[in-house]
């Protein structure tokens, strides 16, 4: 029930961020790495698990974790009325576990059981605690309202004038304005009408999405560290050295390793993480490096050294990483 | 009942047949350690077999600089490591590990490359100080097939083939 409110959700959402999303694409997305885990200048990110899935929904969050971090996660949200359209995908984005460990890690942000927080937040709801926040989620309503309004009469406005300097100033275009300025828009009302509160009377309305409800700055929902999934020393150090990663699939690998932006870039390595003791069969270390040698890329195992004694606790051991290719003889 | 001992010196045998008839490889030689898990071996390939990308855009440089109508800078052979495998064989991180730390980047009776020579060309520098670790991974299947692929310890960008 929740997925599918969500994915209402992702929709709308497409529709108010279209102009954003568009710009967060053309911009330079330029990595700065973020060494220390200093004051963050954003709000912490939220990232909602659902499902067994690491999702974020803002488009703020996705834009600082990839601005920041260096994390481009992946794309997920289609449009329900054309799900195979997949070239351009939008949000969410989804992140893979050791990357939402690594946001928590660097403080950055805290991962949310979302199902459970929604419910816990719609409870409230009912009780005094929740009254200020019921008030949030109908002003957040009203916005939506009205900016939809506003995009609404833009687009209808632009076709008017459009049609206006088609025909020149003929009686039929001032029948058209007359209609329009009378049957039109009694369907709606206009913005300065929208914006007196509701009556306190009208019936109460169940939030099918959580955000409205959220404090952004807060951490509600919050998951333990200790629940967390394990942390990736090899992800930890691919992200340290300023690398992005994708999923590997399409060339073959792991992971795609990238030397900065994915929008910039070729992938350098495909590579695969392995324990420290694991035995590779030399069958899948020279099939990797062919593969990789035919996409010009260098295939790169890694895995994290184990200490022999007590020593770092997993996920904070030194790695070893080595990139086989091809010797052309 | 053949010992390992004998059964990875008969692999070292196969590589270094293939290297000397099949590849033209010179100056070869076997190399023991106390510390290395096997055999190694060291020898001069008949041109250079890796250039790396960075030395690659020192070198155009270098060229260009140089002027005299697309003329090109000899690049001598360099000595390499070849680490004789079988394709049976399933190796850990841990023994890929300890086979880098306990060689040296440069094989024995490497050339070698002065201060002033890499300052007087920098590409130079490759070939000595900035030489990373790597190892030819000379991978033998019983049909004799040996296949020849490069491991770079650490993270080392591809090249531009």
């Amino acid at each position: 029930m929740i997925s599918g409110s969500l994915s209402s959700f992702f929709v709308m959402y497409k529709t108010i961020q279209g102009s954003f999303f568009l710009t967060f694409f053309t911009d330079q997305c330029c990595f700065k790495m973020a060494t220390s885990t200093s004051t963050p200048t954003h709000p912490p990110v939220r990232i909602s698990l659902i499902a067994g899935r690491y999702l974020v929904f803002d488009i703020d969050a996705v834009m600082v974790l990839r601005r920041s971090f260096g994390l481009c996660g992946v794309l997920t949200g289609t449009m329900p009325q054309n799900p195979t359209q997949n070239l351009f995908l939008s949000m969410p984005q989804e992140l893979r576990a050791e990357e939402a460990r690594l946001v928590v890690d660097r403080g950055a942000g805290y991962v949310a059981d979302e199902a459970g927080d929604h419910l816990r937040l719609l409870k409230e709801m009912s009780s005094g605690v929740g009254e200020k926040r019921r008030e949030g989620y109908l002003r957040e309503l009203r916005e939506k309202k009205v900016a939809a309004k506003r995009l609404f009469d833009e687009e209808k406005e632009a076709v008017r004038r459009m049609h206006e300097g088609k025909r020149g100033k003929g009686k039929k275009v001032q029948k058209v304005e007359e209609g329009g300025g009378g049957g039109g828009d009694s369907l709606f009302e206009t913005a300065t009408a929208v914006q007196p509160a509701p009556k306190e009377a009208l019936p109460a309305i169940t939030p099918s999405t959580s955000n409205a409800m959220l404090d952004p700055a807060g951490t509600s929902g919050a998951i333990a560290d200790e629940n967390l999934p394990e942390p990736s020393a090899f992800y930890r150090e691919l992200n340290k050295r300023g690398y992005f990663t994708t999923p590997g699939l399409r060339f073959g690998g792991g992971y795609s390793v990238y030397p900065s932006d994915p929008f910039k870039f070729h992938a350098h390595y495909l590579s695969s993480c392995y324990g420290w003791d694991e035995k590779i069969p030399m069958l899948d270390i020279v099939t990797s490096g062919r593969l990789g040698t035919a996409v010009k890329k260098s295939f790169m195992f890694g895995a994290e050294r184990e200490e022999e004694e007590g020593g770092k606790k997993r996920g904070e051991g030194e790695v070893r990483m080595f990139c086989v290719e091809w010797a052309g003889m | 009942m053949t010992t390992l001992n004998q059964r990875t010196s008969a692999l070292t045998t196969i590589v270094l047949n293939n290297l000397q008839h099949q590849h033209d490889w010179t100056a070869l030689h076997p190399h023991t350690q106390p510390n290395l898990p096997r055999t190694l071996l060291y020898g001069l390939p008949p041109k250079r077999l890796y250039v790396h990308p960075d030395e690659q855009v020192e070198i155009i440089r270098a060229e260009k600089e140089m002027g005299n109508g697309g003329g090109r800078i000899p690049q001598e052979a360099e000595l390499e490591w070849v680490l004789p495998l079988h394709l049976s064989e399933k190796w850990s991180p841990a023994q890929f590990a300890a086979v880098f730390d306990a060689l040296d980047a440069r094989p024995p009776r490497s050339r070698e490359i002065t201060k002033e020579e890499e300052e007087r060309s920098p590409w130079l520098a490759y070939k000595g100080s900035r030489r990373g670790k790597r190892v030819l991974l000379a991978t033998v299947q019983d049909d004799s097939t040996v296949t020849y692929y490069w491991m770079h310890d650490g993270l080392v960008k591809p090249r531009q083939n």
